[in-house]
């Protein structure tokens, strides 16, 4: 297991329509694209909105709070970085603002997670990135 | 001219490991068998599709894997094509063989797959995962194939309190039509109980070890073909009277729905195509790489009312001797999951109960005459449905 323990846990790549959004991350605000025909955020970046292909985009702080729209507890996971986590939690969670995410919901016991928890964004250190994770209110 | 297509013939390997033979071995095997179990002479094949057998061959060196197929066979196709849908790769294969049928380009157009699962525990597990999730906004959450599909088990729970125990149940009725079928993986093993899937080791809740499809490698081969074809082929083919085809998401976390995935829509087109409703469907082959699909999607295709699908699979309607027969073959449960190939089986099956060569588990006549197969990619990202049936 040692070995496994050394894996570090996948970075993100960062491409270049996302860059302000990790930048976002890196102090601790969750940012998403924001269409300014439409009027809404959404997740995740693209180069273009997917409601109507405008592609005159902004940035908008989101709340980061949120609720679990489904998840499930990994009992026995494959990837050697997320072994030394079992069980652990893979979810979706709703933001208020509608886009949904997926994440982990980390920082409580993994059998008292539920559908609809309320949950907010709390980040994680990964290499020189911060990476959104979710965490019970 | 007749615009009546009908699957003329088709073939499986019994899902196994075969350790000596690579994925263009199995393409090979594949193809030999059904030149051997029907016969076929070259004119009779004027089409042909294949999947790059990708996880099998754990690359991609295989995109032109049609091209080395009909050069092998030694014929010079009229239409011909690598494609890749996932587990709806076969089912859109015969609903494009059908387009190009229809249209005049061919009259017979073969549909070949072949197919090897990566080991789980050789990072195989980890290969996949990055597959089929978001390199950036989902991977590296650790995302796993079965906890991925457990967001749509668990969502439905909520949503109209479905039971683990009623998932288990399904694994429970695929494994009863799997001991009547001699070339399920494990046919002559112990009948299963809800109470065995339950205690099977946890995989990713709501799912044990037993509600996952069994990985191995197989092939199989469907062959399309015109009205005048099929009739001088098979005295009873398997007319495809509808089909449909929706393609939703890719990412499981872009759903717009978890209760509403994508398969009702192409259902939906399928019924209006064949001018059925889903009244008319004596039996269903769906693609079961987990206990949930075939749950949530008698729902989808309207087989039984939303949130009623627990109940059904509880009931015991769905195993043999039932009122509506799901996954004759024992289903990617019990039968085996063919990697690649996986989306094969259950319109292999399909076709074989319309045309009335099930075996042991062949459905009455009347309770045979029309069936609906539905296939997914992905992880429930894009569908295919198609309806088969005795008469034309």
């Amino acid at each position: 297991m040692s070995e496994n323990n050394a894996v570090e846990k996948p970075q993100p790549k960062i491409t270049r329509c996302a860059q302000p959004y990790w930048q976002s991350c890196l102090q601790e605000k969750l940012s998403l694209p924001y269409c300014k025909a439409c009027d809404a955020v959404f997740y995740y970046p693209r180069l273009w909105c997917p409601g109507c292909f405008n592609q005159d985009l902004d940035w908008k702080t989101v709340s980061g709070r949120g609720r679990v729209y489904s998840y499930s507890v990994v009992h026995q996971s494959p990837l050697p970085s997320y072994q030394q986590d079992v069980p652990y939690v893979l979810a979706v969670i709703e933001l208020e603002e509608g886009p949904r995410m997926m994440t982990n919901v980390i920082n409580c016991d993994v059998d008292a997670v539920h559908v609809d928890m309320p949950v907010a964004v709390t980040f994680e250190q990964r290499g020189d990135m911060k990476i959104p994770q979710f965490q019970p209110v | 001219m007749s615009n009546s297509v009908a699957i003329a013939a088709v073939s499986e390997l019994k899902p196994a490991r075969y350790p000596d033979l690579d994925g263009y071995d199995l393409y090979l095997e594949v193809v030999r068998q059904f030149l051997a179990e029907w016969s076929l002479k070259p004119g009779d094949i004027q089409g042909l599709l294949a999947c790059p057998s990708g996880m099998a061959g754990g690359g991609s060196s295989d995109i032109f894997v049609h091209e080395q197929l009909y050069e092998e066979l030694g014929i010079h196709p009229l239409f011909a094509d690598t494609m890749n849908a996932g587990g709806s790769t076969y089912g859109l294969m015969v609903q494009r063989a059908a387009l190009a049928i229809r249209q005049g380009l061919a009259d017979s157009v073969l549909c070949l797959g072949a197919g090897k699962f990566p080991k789980v525990s050789a990072g195989g597990a980890e290969t996949m995962a990055r597959m089929v999730s978001h390199e950036i906004y989902e991977f590296p959450y650790g995302t796993f194939i079965p906890a991925i599909y457990a967001q749509v088990a668990t969502r439905h729970m909520h949503e109209f309190g479905t039971t683990a125990e009623q998932y288990a149940a399904v694994a429970v009725s695929s494994r009863e039509w799997a001991l009547k079928n001699p070339d399920a993986a494990t046919y002559g093993s112990e009948p299963l109980t809800v109470a065995k899937v339950r205690e099977s080791r946890p995989i990713a809740t709501p799912f044990h070890l037993y509600d996952c499809s069994i990985p191995l490698e197989g092939g199989a081969a469907v062959l399309v073909t015109s009205e005048t074809v099929a009739k001088r082929l098979n005295s009873q083919p398997a007319w495809l009277l509808g089909m449909g085809e929706y393609h939703n998401h890719r990412n499981i976390h872009q759903a717009p729905s978890l209760t509403d995935i994508g398969c009702n829509k192409a259902a939906r087109l399928a019924y209006q195509s064949a001018g059925l409703t889903p009244k008319d469907i004596d039996f269903a082959q769906i693609y079961d790489a987990f206990s949930v699909n075939p749950l949530v999607f008698m729902e989808e295709l309207e087989l039984c009312p939303k949130g009623k699908g627990g109940e059904f699979f509880e009931s015991g309607a769905s195993a043999p001797g039932g009122d509506f027969p799901v996954n004759t073959y024992g289903g990617l449960l019990s039968f085996g999951h063919t990697g690649d190939a996986s989306g094969m089986s259950m319109i292999v099956e399909g076709a074989r109960q319309v045309m009335g060569i099930s075996g042991e588990r062949q459905l009455s006549a009347k309770g045979a005459n029309i069936g609906i197969v539905h296939s997914y990619g992905g992880m429930m990202s894009e569908h295919s449905t198609l309806i088969l049936g005795r008469e034309s």
